[in-house]
């Protein structure tokens, strides 16, 4: 290969890149805080003791969990519009449908989580007379959080990745920065060899982090 | 007290509906007729009739699936009877699904029994300080000051002052146990209730939880508890209770039970528990 990389041409491009790294961080952040809140949500409702509200809340997860993400992004983008008559502002589309993807994979997190709660901490809490929603936010929840954590940190790097499909949707983010500047100066190695490069470099971090708490969750059970 | 031996053996025939008129209500605990099973084969609460007073502690002995722990978990309320009523100090406090009411238990009354349970229940997000403040706060509205003083006074009673800010995971079997009987205690409740506390603990550490609840009893603290340690049982009881299949086949002081149980259903337990000790 005698390919002469030349990156300078992106020294210009450097406030471009920037502004898409911001909305890649925004599409990722809000996205993670809708999974983590909403996804232990449509988890009590996936195990909840009535079929009426069982049944839609699987569904909802088996849903997103067994369509491309991609066709989800484009659904939203294009057929909540005709449907519903409103297009809201471009990113909250993307945060939506990347939202409420994973809300149901962390749902699915949480629950192995939940599941991992022994039971006869639920009859103490009966005993002490906490009532259900006290025993599910102080007792259930942050023990579910615990076990969860690695599943949803890595459901969450997943959300970041994911949020370079919304592109495709002409969403301005890192992933559509690096694909104009690539076509505007003939130079896709490097710019996308750039673009890789930080969505890495935002990722690694956490995957390792993801490791060290597994690690110390291993030494855990065996103490 | 042995009038409670009595038992009602047709099962066909549905449970008298119980009166708790003043003549009856005298007792602190009253079990009255209560019929709990699963499904049709299992019955671990046959008819049941028990009467306990405010001074009484009662152990439980009986084989396994005796029904003794289904016992504990109905006075608790973390699981319903069928048939019969319960009576706590003198009020109805549980009624059987055939009652037809839509509450089924006092929740007022349910407050004032505390439990502790064989398996660790200490909460592990929480440290020991957090385990024991977590009721009082929320459900008992106390401050948090308030309940922090408290946890303080009763941890001190059981010498586990130090342990304050400590977490489940770094306390001893013997120490969670003491700390699970704080936070039942944290409450202050007029009853309680133990369902085996010290069969997953080493032998070592079975004492020092026994030792706690022997100074309960000193106290004068209401407590009904299911053990397998029948010298324990003679230590701390008031009144042994030898239950098999759901019925209490017998029933008296500690002394004439160990030494001379009238039943020979009851000798032949206790041969075979004393043998093994």
């Amino acid at each position: 290969m005698n390919y002469q990389f030349d990156f300078r041409f992106l020294e210009g491009s450097f406030g471009a890149l920037l502004d898409g790294l911001r909305v890649t961080i925004e599409l990722a952040v809000a996205s993670n805080l809708m999974g983590l809140v909403l996804g232990f949500a449509l988890c009590l409702l996936a195990m909840s003791r009535w079929t009426i509200v069982r049944w839609p809340a699987q569904l909802f997860i088996e849903f997103f969990r067994c369509t491309p993400a991609l066709l989800q992004i484009v659904w939203f983008f294009y057929c909540v519009p005709m449907m519903v008559d409103v297009f809201i502002d471009p990113i909250l589309m993307g945060v939506l449908a990347l939202g409420l993807n994973l809300t149901a994979f962390n749902a699915e997190a949480y629950r192995a989580g939940v599941q991992a709660v022994p039971k006869e901490h639920l009859d103490a809490c009966v005993a002490l007379g906490l009532k259900p929603w006290q025993r599910t936010m102080y007792v259930v929840l942050p023990q579910a959080l615990r076990t969860a954590m690695p599943v949803l940190m890595t459901n969450g790097i997943g959300s970041l990745q994911q949020s370079a499909l919304v592109a495709i949707v002409a969403v301005a983010d890192l992933m559509y920065v690096g694909k104009s500047l690539a076509t505007e100066a003939y130079r896709p190695l490097e710019t996308y060899t750039v673009v890789a490069l930080i969505y890495f470099a935002l990722s690694l971090p956490i995957a390792k982090l993801v490791h060290v708490i597994e690690r110390r969750q291993d030494l855990a059970v065996k103490r | 007290m042995l009038s409670s031996q009595t038992m009602i053996a047709q099962h066909d025939v549905p449970p008298a509906v119980v009166d708790f008129s003043p003549s009856t209500s005298g007792e602190f605990v009253q079990f009255s007729d209560v019929y709990k099973s699963y499904g049709e084969n299992l019955v671990v609460m046959d008819h049941m009739n028990l009467d306990m007073r405010e001074d009484d502690r009662l152990v439980i002995i009986g084989p396994s699936g005796s029904g003794k722990s289904s016992l504990l978990r109905v006075m608790m309320g973390l699981e319903g009877i069928q048939g019969g009523q319960i009576g706590f100090q003198g009020k109805p406090y549980i009624f059987g699904a055939d009652a037809g009411r839509a509450k089924r238990i006092d929740a007022k009354l349910q407050k004032q029994i505390g439990m502790v349970f064989q398996h660790y229940t200490l909460f592990p997000h929480l440290s020991v300080l957090g385990n024991l403040i977590l009721a009082p706060v929320k459900v008992g509205g106390l401050s948090k000051a308030e309940a922090t003083e408290r946890a303080r006074l009763y941890l001190a009673r059981l010498g586990l002052e130090s342990k304050l800010h400590a977490y489940p995971s770094q306390l001893s079997g013997g120490q969670k146990q003491r700390v699970a009987i704080a936070r039942a205690l944290m409450l202050e409740p007029k009853l309680m209730l133990f369902d085996e506390v010290t069969s997953a603990l080493d032998p070592e550490m079975v004492i020092e939880v026994q030792n706690v609840m022997l100074r309960l009893a000193e106290q004068k603290m209401a407590m009904i508890i299911v053990t397998h340690d029948m010298h324990f049982a003679r230590d701390i009881a008031t009144r042994v209770v030898f239950c098999a299949s759901g019925k209490i086949v017998e029933q008296g002081a500690p002394a004439d039970m160990f030494k001379c149980p009238k039943q020979a259903r009851t000798r032949e337990f206790l041969e075979k528990v004393l043998h093994l000790d």
